[in-house]
C-alpha cells in the first residue's frame, strides 16, 4: 500500500520531473525574459532615436525650403514698401503699383496700401487702396477704410507700426477667394522728413498658403506619420483632421482633454522651440511621438506626429515571432526534461520497488540491467551486487544459525551427560544412618570441569572426592569425565587416599598435550569408627565444622596438582571425626566468587557465612545457606567459574533409644 | 594486566602487574613464546604487583616451563603475596617451581 502511495508521491509534485522542469524552465525563463526584454526595449530607444533624427531632418529641410519661399514672397511687398518711401505717387500710380504687384505675382490675391491719416492727401482721413482677384480673374480695385473700418486699430495696421516691422498675421479663410487659407503680410513704410524716418503707412500682401499646406502635407507620407501646423497663437492652420482646422487650437485640444503637458508643448512651439515629445493619446487617437519645429518668419510651428503602433510596428511583429520561437522552445524543453528524467526516474522506481521486495524477504528478484553508463547504472549495478552478497550472507547465517543450535543442542546433551555423571540422589546411603551427605554443583557454562563424588567402597567406607579441572567448557568436563573415571576406578581398589591420587596422577600425565590439570581431595571415612583418612593434590582445604560450633580449616601438607609431574609424591592425612563433625569441601568457585565492585568472595566470608549458617545443621541447608550467600555477593555479576560444594555430617552410629555411641 | 620485560645477565626479567585470568592469560602466553622462540631460557617472574591468578594463569606456566625445561633452563618466581601466594601454596607450586621472596634473591 504504502509502495503505491510512494509511486504517486514521486511521480506528482515532489518527482525528479517535477522540480527538474520547475527549476531548469524557471531559470531558462528568466534568462529569455531577461534577454528578450532588454533586446526589445533597446530596439525601441532604438527606433525612438532614429525616428527623432529623420523627423528633424525632416521637419528642417522642409522648413528651409518653406522658409526660402516664404523668403521670396515677402521681397515683392518690400520693394513697394521701399518705393514707396522715397516719393509719393499720385493715386492712378499708387494703383498701378498695386496692379502690377498682382500681376506679377499669382500666390498674391490682393494687395494694399494704407496710408496713415492725411499721410496721403491732407484732406482724406483714410487713404487705403485695395486691389484684390476677382471671382472672374479679373482685379478688382477698392478703398478700406470708413467709420465702420477704422483700419488704423486692425492688428495688420497697428502691430507692423508698434514694432517697426513686418509681421504675418493670423490665418484666416478668405470666402472671396475660395475659402483657402490666407495670411496677410503688412510692411511698415516710412517717408524722410526732416531728416528723420516717420512711419507713413503699412504695405499689405494677402497670400495663400495652399502651397504651404500641400507641402505639410506631403510629410505626412513618409513614416506614416502626418503633420501639423499651428499659428503664433496656436490655431490649428493645417491639420489632419479638417474640423480642428481654424476652429481649434492646441490650446483648446489640451484644456478639452485636461492635459496641461499638451498646453506646455504648445508655448514651447508658438515660443519658436524645437523638439521630440511624447502626446498622449487623445491628440491622434493613440500614444504618439511628436518631433516640432518653428517656421521662423511666419511666426508658426510645425508638428510632425508618429502613432506609436506603425513605429514599433516591426519590433512588436519581431516581438511576437520571438515569443514564440520562446514558447515553442519551452514546449520542447519541457519535454525533453520529462523525456530525460524519466530515464532516471523509471530505473529508479524500479529500484525502489524491487528494494521493497527484498525488504519483504524476496531475495530472488531480478534486477533489470539498465544499458546506459551512467550514476544510474552504476547504482542499478551496485544494488545487484548488494543482493548477490546479501543473499550469500544470509545463507551462511542461516547455516551458521543451525550450526549453532546443533551445537547448543549438543551441549545440552552433553549437560545432561554430565550432570548424570555426578551423583544426585539424595540422600544417596539412606540406610547408613553414620552419615549425612549433600552436594551441589552449578556449571557456569553448560558443562563445566569441577566434580565431586562420593560412593561405598565397602560396607564401612565410604569414599568422597571434590576436584577442579583448569578451565571451563566442553575441554575441562572431558578432562573431568576422564578424571572422574580413573578416580572410581583406583579407589575402589585400594584403601589409601594418597595412593589413589597417584595413580590417578600417572595416568592423567601420560598423553597430557595441553597441560590441563586438575585439583582434587579426597578421603575415605570409616563409618564404624569415624577415622577419617584424606590427600589433597592443590585443592581448597575444607572447613571442618566440629559438633561443639567450631570452624576451623583442615590442614593438610600442600601437594602439586595432578597431571602435571609424573612422580609427584602424595601423604595421606589421618584424624578421626566426632560424631556432630560436618566437613564442608568446596570448589574455588565459592571463594573466588566477584561481585560488581570486582571484590572476591574470599575465604574470610565463606567461614563467617558459614558461621552464620550455624544454627542450620544438616549438610544441605548448610550447601544452601552458602549457595545463597554467594549469590547475593556476586549480584548481577555473571558467574566466572563452575561452583561445587559437598558436605558430609558424621551422625555416628546410634542406639535405638538415640543416644550416641563412640 | 601489563608486562613488563628486563634483561639481567641471561634471564628475563618478566614483571606482571594487575591479575592473570583466563582472558588475560593467552596474551601472556603469547608474550612468552615469543621469548622462547627467540631462544631465552631462563626467566624470572616478578609478582610482587599481581594480585590474582587463575587456573588458566597457572596453565600458562606450566605451558611455558614444559618447553624451556627440556632446553636445560629454569623458571623462578619472585615477590609472591596474598591470594598469588596462596595459590602458589595450595597448588603445590612451591613444589616444582623455586620461590623467592625478593628479586636479588632470585638472580643469584
Amino acid at each position: 500500500m504504502s509502495l503505491a502511495l510512494n509511486k504517486i508521491k514521486t511521480a506528482g509534485r515532489g518527482g525528479l520531473a517535477f522540480r527538474m522542469s520547475l527549476f531548469i524552465l524557471t531559470s531558462t525563463a528568466c534568462i529569455f525574459i531577461a534577454a528578450f526584454g532588454y533586446s526589445y526595449f533597446y530596439s525601441r530607444s532604438q527606433i525612438l532615436a532614429d525616428v527623432e533624427k529623420n523627423a528633424e531632418i525632416i521637419t528642417l529641410a522642409t522648413v528651409s525650403k518653406i522658409e526660402v519661399v516664404l523668403g521670396g514672397v515677402e521681397k515683392v511687398p518690400s520693394y513697394l514698401a521701399r518705393s514707396l518711401g522715397s516719393s509719393k505717387p499720385a493715386l492712378p500710380e499708387l494703383q498701378k503699383r498695386i496692379s502690377d504687384l498682382l500681376q506679377t505675382n499669382p500666390e498674391i490675391f490682393g494687395s494694399a496700401v494704407a496710408y496713415e491719416p492725411y499721410a496721403f492727401d491732407s484732406k482724406t482721413l483714410y487713404s487705403a487702396p485695395y486691389i484684390c482677384r476677382g471671382k472672374q480673374g479679373g482685379l478688382v480695385s477698392s478703398f478700406l477704410g470708413n467709420k465702420e473700418y477704422q483700419y488704423f486699430f486692425q492688428d495688420w495696421y497697428q502691430i507692423p507700426k508698434e514694432l517697426d516691422k513686418p509681421i504675418w498675421s493670423e490665418p484666416y479663410f478668405d470666402e472671396g477667394a475660395g475659402n483657402i487659407i490666407m495670411s496677410t503680410y503688412s510692411i511698415p513704410f516710412y517717408s524722410n522728413k526732416g531728416g528723420k524716418q516717420i512711419f507713413t503707412g503699412v504695405v499689405t500682401a494677402d497670400i495663400s498658403l495652399e502651397w504651404l499646406m500641400e507641402t505639410i502635407k506631403k510629410i505626412s507620407s513618409r513614416q506614416s506619420s502626418h503633420a501639423f501646423l499651428i499659428s503664433r497663437h496656436g490655431v490649428f492652420v493645417s491639420h489632419p483632421n479638417k474640423d480642428y482646422i481654424m476652429r481649434e487650437s492646441i490650446f483648446s485640444i489640451a484644456e478639452a482633454s485636461n492635459d496641461p503637458a499638451l498646453r506646455e508643448i504648445g508655448r514651447d512651439m508658438i515660443h519658436g522651440g524645437k523638439g521630440f515629445v511624447i502626446l498622449k493619446d487623445h491628440f491622434a487617437g493613440q500614444k504618439a511621438w511628436m518631433y516640432y519645429a518653428p517656421l521662423p518668419s511666419l511666426g508658426w510651428s510645425i508638428g510632425v506626429v508618429f502613432p506609436e503602433d506603425k513605429l514599433f510596428a516591426s519590433i512588436g511583429k519581431l516581438g511576437a515571432i520571438i515569443l514564440a520561437i520562446g514558447a515553442a522552445g519551452f514546449l520542447a524543453l519541457l519535454i525533453v526534461i520529462i523525456a530525460i528524467s524519466g530515464t532516471i526516474t523509471k530505473p529508479l522506481r524500479v529500484l525502489a520497488d524491487k528494494a521493497g521486495e527484498i525488504a519483504r524477504g524476496n531475495l530472488e528478484v531480478e534486477i533489470p540491467t539498465v544499458s546506459s553508463r551512467d550514476e544510474v547504472a552504476a547504482l542499478s549495478n551496485s544494488f545487484q551486487n548488494m543482493k548477490i552478497a546479501l543473499k550469500e550472507y544470509i545463507g551462511n547465517l542461516a547455516e551458521t544459525t543451525a550450526a549453532k543450535e546443533r551445537i547448543e543442542s549438543e551441549l545440552k546433551i552433553a549437560h545432561t551427560i554430565q550432570m548424570s555423571f555426578l551423583p544426585k540422589r539424595f540422600p544417596p546411603f539412606p540406610e547408613k544412618e553414620e552419615l549425612e551427605i549433600f552436594a551441589v554443583l552449578e556449571p557456569a557454562k553448560e558443562v563445566g570441569g569441577d566434580l565431586y563424588d562420593f560412593f561405598l567402597i565397602d560396607e564401612e567406607h565410604v569414599f568422597f572426592s571434590i576436584g577442579d579441572v583448569s578451565g571451563k567448557g566442553v575441554p575441562a568436563a572431558l578432562f573431568m569425565a576422564v578424571t572422574k573415571t580413573l578416580m572410581k576406578g583406583i579407589a575402589s581398589q585400594t584403601i589409601s587416599p594418597s595412593i589413589t591420587l597417584s595413580h590417578v596422577n600417572l595416568e592423567l600425565c601420560k598423553d597430557n598435550d595441553s597441560f590441563m590439570f586438575v585439583t582434587v581431595f579426597c578421603g575415605i571415612l570409616n563409618l564404624k569408627t569415624g577415622e577419617l583418612l584424606f590427600a589433597n593434590a592443590g585443592h581448597n582445604l575444607p572447613v571442618l565444622i566440629s559438633a561443639g560450633g567450631d570452624i576451623r580449616w583442615l590442614s593438610s601438607p600442600p601437594a602439586l596438582l595432578l597431571g602435571i609431574m609424573e612422580d609427584a609424591q602424595f601423604e595421606t592425612s589421618r584424624m578421626i571425626l566426632t560424631p556432630g563433625d560436618t566437613l564442608f569441601l568446596y570448589t574455588d568457585g565459592v571463594t573466588e566468587a566477584m561481585n560488581p565492585q570486582q571484590e572476591f568472595f574470599s575465604d574470610q566470608t565463606l567461614i563467617s557465612t558459614i558461621a552464620g549458617c550455624q544454627n542450620k545443621r544438616s549438610p544441605e541447608e548448610i550447601i544452601d545457606c552458602v549457595l545463597k550467600a554467594v549469590k547475593a555477593f556476586a549480584g548481577v555479576e555473571p558467574q566466572s567459574d563452575d561452583i561445587t560444594m559437598l558436605a558430609l555430617h558424621y551422625r555416628g552410629k546410634r542406639t535405638r533409644q538415640g543416644n550416641k555411641v563412640k | 594486566m601489563e608486562i613488563q620485560t628486563g634483561k639481567e645477565k641471561n634471564t628475563v626479567v618478566v614483571s606482571i602487574k594487575g591479575k592473570i585470568d583466563a582472558v588475560t592469560a593467552p596474551e601472556l602466553e603469547k608474550e612468552l613464546s615469543n621469548l622462547i622462540a627467540q631462544g631465552e631460557n631462563f626467566f624470572l617472574f616478578n609478582f610482587s604487583e599481581l594480585e590474582y591468578i587463575s587456573s588458566a594463569g597457572l596453565r600458562s606456566l606450566l605451558a611455558a616451563a614444559k618447553q624451556v625445561k627440556p632446553k636445560g633452563g629454569n623458571i623462578v618466581f619472585s615477590g609472591l603475596k596474598g591470594p598469588v601466594g596462596d595459590v602458589f601454596k595450595i597448588s603445590g607450586f612451591g613444589t616444582i617451581f623455586k620461590i623467592f621472596e625478593t628479586q636479588e634473591d632470585a638472580l643469584k
